[in-house]
């Protein structure tokens, strides 16, 4: 944000001087500033008083008026041209024409293995750096980017401390291996993103398409993020200081509508004679405290930043929340006149969370408003039912912590042998710890009764080491520039974990710190003790890789690349994949030289990536031992030697458009081709194989998709600056093949009680994904029981589970779980000292399963005495059957002012110390526009599944979005406060 | 520059070392080949065999008695047994409802599973089958073992591919070669098994018999005849004689104790899958049928599932001085174990007037959709230990000397008439150790009630109704239909999609 804060504050300081020192000038100027492209005027252009702080900015007419001092010289300056000096003299008009700068439009982004000017891109790019990202309360850097680019999904439902933000670019990019793009930090492949603090980050880059992307091959198919951390400066030869220190506060933004106790006794529940308010028992006002501190410094050959991060953060739900501390070093030296070039940095993270249990939440929707927190006795309420426990309890009585710790290691060198001819060497470390421990008490009836306590400590590490050694060759032929890169690329990685759970304490007093005192050590049952540990192969992906990128009268642009990649993850036939990739761009407008048009150019480019699975040995025969009849080893699941990479191959057609230096707009089209899934076919014949089920490549996936960018820089309106922009972006996949002999697939059941066979998504060979499918509501009938449409006209209405992809059956589409368009609209907004933010962002078209209303809104005569009603406007008068329907599957469009944050710059004296002084405030969620009932009209792009009573989560599926699960966190709603100290 | 690559590449092999290059994946916490284990027989408290077939035996721990399988199929579309849909408990799509009614649909509960389970016996079955080191007796076990698991495909679904050697595809087979095939694997592996008692899980002369009777007495079904062929009814005959004649067996005076915890090694038992809670685990009944406070009465370890009962009508079935009656069923008020306080269902249904306290009575409500958690009587023929696991330490036996009796009267008054004598001679040696007087007059309608009673929970009930013409027959909220109708289940659409080889074509049925 430094960036922003020195430029706002020389901005505004020149203001104030100006209006504050007035009264001492002696000459009044004034004149009209032109642009050399058209002779129109130049609004927002900055005219200084030279070797002084007075200074002013032009009006929507280009039209300025400045009193200086004698013998004054005016600079005019304005982004996108040439500053300009004037001398007064004794003149009082002065009119000026500012020249062009093509060059000074330019800009350097970072692209694999090194970086490009941005003209040259021939593939889709997004950098956003500082001063466009996300503010306020934002402890996971992909945060930053939420909304700001166009087809970069990024969504965390609820803002739930503890969870994972899914991030998507450009729809599914795989439905089975990992589906979280390729993190790349300051040129080193594969850092972990949670290892990097939101305030150290300088820019973002996003490698959106495949021709961009595939030079990083196999692990690029979801996309590549590049991140850009702060640097020092080379410039001052002094050290500065950042210091900021936030406080921000969280409320619950939306609790799900349930019957309170009267509304439950008038409806039939069971009085048990309280009235408890559960939602509330188990949510608090949620606070986060972020202090981060960076100094940095160099001279003209040595830079560093030096960082350190702390964050403290308290979820809405109790206990919810984590502590960390996150620290960098960066320096960066060029040595033997910079030839050699070194850049060194490393990071640590350490990251203790209490994960509290969200299943309280769960409970605390449905638990009996009538019941009270304890019995009589002192000892907590609990009816013994299926998936019913006292919410309150689940948190007082248990806890689960987990703790990370984070190095990395990074360190490039580039040497230049000749002028044109470069070798660099990346190499980079990272380790990772994570452990995890949980304690349920011997009284807790969730997880812990009957067992005397319930201990479960996991933990792994991990490490990954990368070494990649590159040359760079550069050569100008008269018109024709070009640029050779090739070089090798070795990644390893290995995981190893140990897991145990016991129970049977003699006491809770020291949780899980001394599992040698469970009473199941004992037993020798392996269900009661349960010792797990793991091993991974040591994970390698060896590569190859060239690229071309040729320039032709600088103005028509090409780059190639092809990079051979093999991974030991894969079936020995099919080790090696080769990942091509070419690109066109051309600057048209070199050529048509359009009046007020600054660009106009023309991409176009293919490219295939790769997918790895997660998971091991997926090639290989495995073997199970079994301890049953004495012991036994059998084979478990069978081979597969052609198991090869997922692919995507990647066409993406775009133009840019600049227009009179305020206007800037992109759009992309794009389509994709992913196939070879890894996946686990768990349908194999078992006259055949001895089990169902083996690793294969298996379907395909089309998706494609528009996206749009629009900006419009420095709108003056009197003193106001108001810079608007927009990004918009839709698409759609459609799954064209499938598991063999699967033409259509049921997913998603909504679980127990009742509806373990009831399906909600259907995907089918040919059809879109994400329709959430089922039967259409059409009325309570007289018993209560729901009534469903004939939609087939057959005269008979079938909706059993098992017609769920019966044709003749009367289901269909009711909705889809991915958003058809999804789009950010940032304002940036500055008034004298203050800046102004205000980003809205939204989707369009998608539809969620809303699961509680679909168990607990009917009211159900046999089942409210377990569990309350959800009570929303869509509730149907006289129905008591729960049976998933249309009913309960209900458009989410939604609007959110999801950040808005206001700044103010102190005004410092020049000779102050203190560089600058800035107090912002900022609200995330400050309001949402949505008809959807539940908590959070949000897509979920990922199906977490159901558990229940208590159960451990099944894995995600990302082949059935649009599912709101009965375990969502809540919304919450959060103000920032915050004060930023530079000296 | 090529010089300069060269020389970095050069370098790079030396950073990276061997492994620069070398891109085999080495597998560090799972085996990639099959082994004996160096430990055999670890954990085994009650015997059994070191003769490295648990491979195969072991997958006799699937779907025999726990839920969603064999088990489930069996058990839930006979009369004996239903899984009530509970408000929004148990509904699962309705494929216990659909189970229950006869309305059986490629998709529904339990089949899929049986299938899978037998067919992954059986591979594991031609796994060892194949290897040179089997022994002679090994591979008669194991023919055995695979017989019995096309027996039940055969009693299922009838047309099933005859895969025999491992990873070979095979045509789908008609029932009556099903038959045959079963039918000569036992009798070659005969001879080369023992004729005494068999060691523990493994097979004997005894079972084979005892399944050749069993599969004798309904070939009529098997080979889709009019009516029993007396030749079959010989063999039956023989076969049973031949189990009893052996004297290996003998009836327990004690019916409970066939099925206890601690039921290792009865005498009546022919071939049994030997569960153990800690290591052969796989039988779940405690979870499958018990109400959730129940946890309380047996200090069970995790919450059970409140899903299988009996229906009322066949509980009425038995006489109040039959023994087995309080042996197979729980009923009444329940109570926190070793105490006189009730247990407590604190969202209890406002129209049961047991009100809060747990009382399972044989009657129950409705099938759905508020069928009563507290009602219907519960399986306790494999009696729970206190304090258990989800996993229980009864044997199940597949094959016992009850039965044989049983099944030698069935054969002897088929081919003979209900009024034989020997007949009523074996089936009241059953009823007297069940405490009850004679039968009187035999009839086919009591001799099936008197299998029901004698087997519940055995999972023979769906094969008896079906051999004696009941399988048609309305109970509770089931239907009348054809006896002759679904008389197989469907093959489950899973399969069919997953024969990509040689195909699978659906029963008549269903099509």
């Amino acid at each position: 944000m430094t960036k922003l804060y020195l430029f706002v504050r020389r901005y505004l300081t020149v203001l104030i001087v100006c209006s504050s020192f007035a009264a001492f000038a002696q000459q009044a100027v004034s004149g009209k500033i032109t642009s050399s492209d058209d002779g129109s005027g130049i609004p927002g252009v900055n005219v200084l008083e030279k070797g002084t702080t007075n200074g002013t900015v032009s009006d929507a007419d280009g039209s300025y008026t400045i009193n200086v001092g004698s013998g004054a010289t005016l600079v005019f300056s304005f982004v996108g041209y040439t500053s300009q000096e004037a001398t007064v003299g004794s003149q009082t008009s002065l009119n000026v024409t500012l020249q062009s700068d093509v060059t000074s439009l330019s800009e350097v982004v970072v692209v694999g293995y090194g970086s490009q000017d941005k003209k040259e891109l021939t593939s889709s790019v997004v950098t956003v750096s500082t001063k466009d990202f996300n503010k306020g309360n934002i402890n996971d850097p992909s945060q930053l980017l939420q909304g700001k680019v166009a087809g970069l999904s990024i969504y965390n439902r609820g803002g739930d401390p503890n969870t994972a933000t899914i991030i998507r670019l450009r729809g599914l990019s795989t439905v089975g291996a990992n589906s979280q793009p390729l993190i790349v930090v300051d040129g080193i492949i594969g850092a972990s993103l949670d290892n990097v603090d939101p305030n150290d980050i300088e820019s973002t880059t996003v490698l959106k398409d495949g021709s961009g992307a595939a030079i990083y091959g196999s692990r690029a198919s979801s996309g590549v993020i590049l991140v850009t951390t702060k640097s020092g400066s080379n410039k001052s030869g002094s050290i500065s200081v950042d210091f900021n220190s936030q406080i921000a506060v969280s409320s619950i933004l939306n609790r799900q509508p349930i019957m309170t106790a009267g509304q439950y006794i008038a409806a039939g529940g069971n009085d048990l004679g309280d009235k408890t308010d559960w939602q509330d028992l188990v949510t608090r006002t949620g606070s986060t405290k972020v202090q981060n501190l960076g100094i940095s410094g160099g001279n003209e050959n040595t830079t560093f930043r030096i960082s350190a991060n702390l964050r403290n953060v308290e979820g809405i739900l109790k206990k919810s929340g984590f502590d960390q501390i996150n620290t960098r070093a960066r320096l960066t030296h060029k040595a033997l006149d910079g030839k050699l070039r070194f850049d060194i940095s490393t990071s640590f993270t350490n990251r203790n969370t209490d994960v509290s249990f969200n299943e309280a939440l769960r409970y605390a929707v449905l638990f009996n408003p009538t019941a009270p927190v304890k019995f009589a006795n002192g000892d907590y309420y609990q009816a013994i039912l299926f998936d019913n426990f006292n919410p309150v309890a689940i948190i007082d009585q248990n806890v689960s912590e987990r703790k990370r710790k984070t190095l990395n290691f990074g360190g490039q060198v580039s040497y230049d042998i000749l002028k044109n001819l470069s070798i660099n060497l990346n190499v980079g470390q990272q380790y990772e710890s994570f452990n995890g421990y949980e304690y349920y008490s011997r009284n807790s009836l969730f997880r812990g009764f009957n067992r005397g306590g319930l201990a479960r400590r996991g933990g792994a590490e991990s490490s990954f080491s990368l070494f990649e050694l590159y040359g760079k060759y550069s050569a100008n032929l008269g018109q024709v520039n070009l640029d050779l890169t090739g070089g090798y690329s070795y990644q390893q990685e290995q995981t190893d974990g140990l897991f145990v759970a016991l129970g049977n304490f003699p006491s809770d007093e020291l949780g899980y710190n001394a599992l040698q005192t469970s009473g199941d050590i004992l037993s020798g049952d392996p269900s009661l003790v349960q010792v797990s540990s793991f091993k991974t192969p040591i994970n390698k992906i060896i590569a190859f890789f060239g690229r071309v990128n040729l320039s032709y009268d600088n103005a028509i642009f090409l780059n190639a690349s092809v990079r051979s990649e093999g991974s030991t993850k894969l079936g020995i036939n099919n080790r090696t994949g080769i990942f091509p990739a070419v690109g066109l761009a051309v600057d048209l407008n070199k050529y048509l030289q359009l009046a007020k048009v600054d660009g106009l150019k023309l991409r176009a480019g293919w490219g295939i990536t790769g997918s790895l699975p997660n998971e091991t040995g997926i090639s290989k025969e495995q073997f199970n031992y079994a301890f049953a009849g004495g012991g036994a080893v059998t084979i478990g699941r069978a081979a597969n030697p052609d198991l090869k990479w997922e692919q995507k191959q990647e066409i993406n057609v775009g133009v840019d458009f600049r227009f009179a230096r305020r206007f800037e707009a992109s759009v992309d089209y794009y389509t994709r081709d992913i196939k070879d899934f890894i996946l686990l076919n768990d349908k194999l014949d078992l006259a055949v194989f001895p089990t169902n089920s083996r690793f294969e490549n298996l379907g395909s996936v089309r998706t494609s998709g528009i996206e749009m960018k629009l900006d419009y820089s420095d709108i003056q309106i009197g003193q106001v600056k108001w810079t608007p922009g927009i990004v918009l972006s839709r698409y759609s996949s459609t799954l064209e093949s499938y598991l063999p002999g699967v033409l259509a697939q049921a997913r998603a059941p909504l679980g127990a009680p009742g509806q373990s066979g009831v399906n909600q998504i259907r995907i089918a060979v040919g059809e879109e994904i994400g329709q959430i499918w089922g039967p259409v509501f059409d009325g309570a009938n007289a018993d209560g029981s729901a009534r469903f449409k004939d939609l087939n006209g057959d005269g008979a209405i079938k909706v059993t589970d098992q017609a769920f992809l019966d044709p003749t059956s009367d289901f269909q589409k009711l909705g889809s779980g991915i958003p058809s368009v999804e789009f950010g609209f940032s304002n940036k907004l500055t008034y004298k000292n203050w800046d102004l933010n205000v980003f809205f962002r939204g989707a369009l078209g998608h539809s969620l399963s809303n699961n509680f209303r679909a168990f607990y809104e009917p009211i159900d005569l046999g089942a409210i005495n377990s569990y309350n009603r959800i009570t929303t406007s869509k509730a149907v008068a006289g129905l008591t059957e729960s049976k998933f329907s249309s009913l309960y599957v209900e458009k989410a469009d939604f609007l959110k002012l999801d950040n808005m944050s206001i700044g103010y710059n102190v005004k410092l004296a020049s000779t102050s110390k203190v560089k600058n002084v800035r107090i912002y405030a900022a609200g995330q969620n400050i309001f949402v526009l949505t008809s959807y009932s539940g908590i959070d009209p949000e897509p979920v792009l990922v199906d977490q599944g159901a558990a229940d009573n208590g159960g451990f989560l099944p894995g995600p599926d990302p082949l059935s979005p649009g599912i709101d699960r009965r375990n969502a966190y809540f919304t919450s709603r959060t103000f920032t406060f915050g004060i930023s100290v530079g000296f | 520059m090529k010089y300069l690559l060269k020389y970095s590449l050069l370098s790079a092999l030396l950073v990276g070392g061997a492994s620069c290059t070398n891109l085999d994946e080495e597998i560090k916490d799972s085996y990639t080949k099959k082994f004996d284990p160096a430990n055999q027989g670890v954990g085994l408290t009650e015997g059994g065999p070191s003769d490295g077939l648990n491979g195969a035996f072991n997958t006799l721990l699937n779907g025999t008695a726990n839920h969603g399988s064999y088990f489930s199929a069996q058990e839930i579309s006979s009369d004996e047994a239903v899984i009530t849909q509970k408000g929004g408990d148990w509904n699962d799509g309705g494929i216990w409802l659909i189970m229950h009614k006869h309305q059986f649909t490629p998709t529904v509960g339990g089949i899929n599973g049986a299938w899978n389970d037998s067919y992954g016996g059986i591979f594991q079955c031609n796994d060892l089958l194949g290897q040179t080191s089997t022994s002679v007796a090994g591979k008669a076990q194991l023919r055995v073992l695979r017989a019995y698991y096309y027996w039940r495909l055969l009693d299922m679904f009838g047309r099933v591919k005859i895969v025999t050697v491992k990873g070979v595809d095979a045509p789908q087979a008609t029932r009556i070669e099903v038959y045959n095939f079963v039918e000569s694997e036992l009798k070659a592996a005969l001879p080369d098994l023992t004729s005494g008692k068999a060691e523990y899980g493994r097979v004997s002369q005894g079972a084979v018999n005892a399944l050749l009777a069993r599969l004798y007495v309904n070939a009529k079904v098997y080979k889709g005849l009019a009516a029993h062929d007396p030749a079959d009814l010989n063999n039956a005959i023989a076969a049973a004689d031949a189990v009893i004649n052996s004297g290996v067996y003998s009836l327990d005076p004690d019916y409970s104790k066939v099925f206890k915890w601690n039921n290792t090694g009865n005498p009546e038992h022919i071939f049994v899958v030997p569960f153990d809670a800690k290591t052969a685990q796989g039988m779940n009944f405690a979870q499958m049928t018990l109400h959730y406070p129940s946890q309380l009465t047996y200090k069970l370890a995790q919450q059970p599932w409140n899903g299988y009962s009996t229906m009322e009508e066949f509980y009425n079935s038995y006489d109040a001085a039959d023994k087995r009656k309080a042996a197979n069923f729980i009923v009444g008020p329940q109570f926190s174990l070793g105490t006189t306080t009730p247990i407590l269902d604190l969202a209890f249904d406002k129209g049961d007037e047991d009100g809060a306290p747990v009382n399972y009575t044989p009657k129950i409500n409705m099938l759905a959709p508020n069928g009563s958690r507290q009602a219907g009587a519960r399986l306790g023929k494999f009696a729970f230990k206190t304090g258990q696991t989800p996993n229980m330490d009864n044997d199940f036996p597949l094959l016992r000397y009850g039965e044989v009796l049983l099944n030698k009267a069935e054969a002897l008054a088929r081919k003979n008439g209900f009024g034989d004598g020997t007949a009523k001679t074996l089936v009241d040696q059953i009823r007297s150790r069940a405490g009850l007087g004679s039968i009187g007059t035999l009839s086919e309608g009591a001799m099936l009630a008197e299998r029901g009673r004698e087997l519940f929970q055995e999972s023979l009930r769906r094969t008896d109704l079906i051999r004696f013409g009941a399988w048609g027959n309305a109970w509770w909220e089931k239907g009348t239909h054809p006896a002759d109708k679904f008389i197989l289940f469907p093959i489950p659409s899973e399969q069919i999609a997953a024969a990509t080889g040689e195909k699978l074509t659906q029963n008549d049925d269903y099509k």
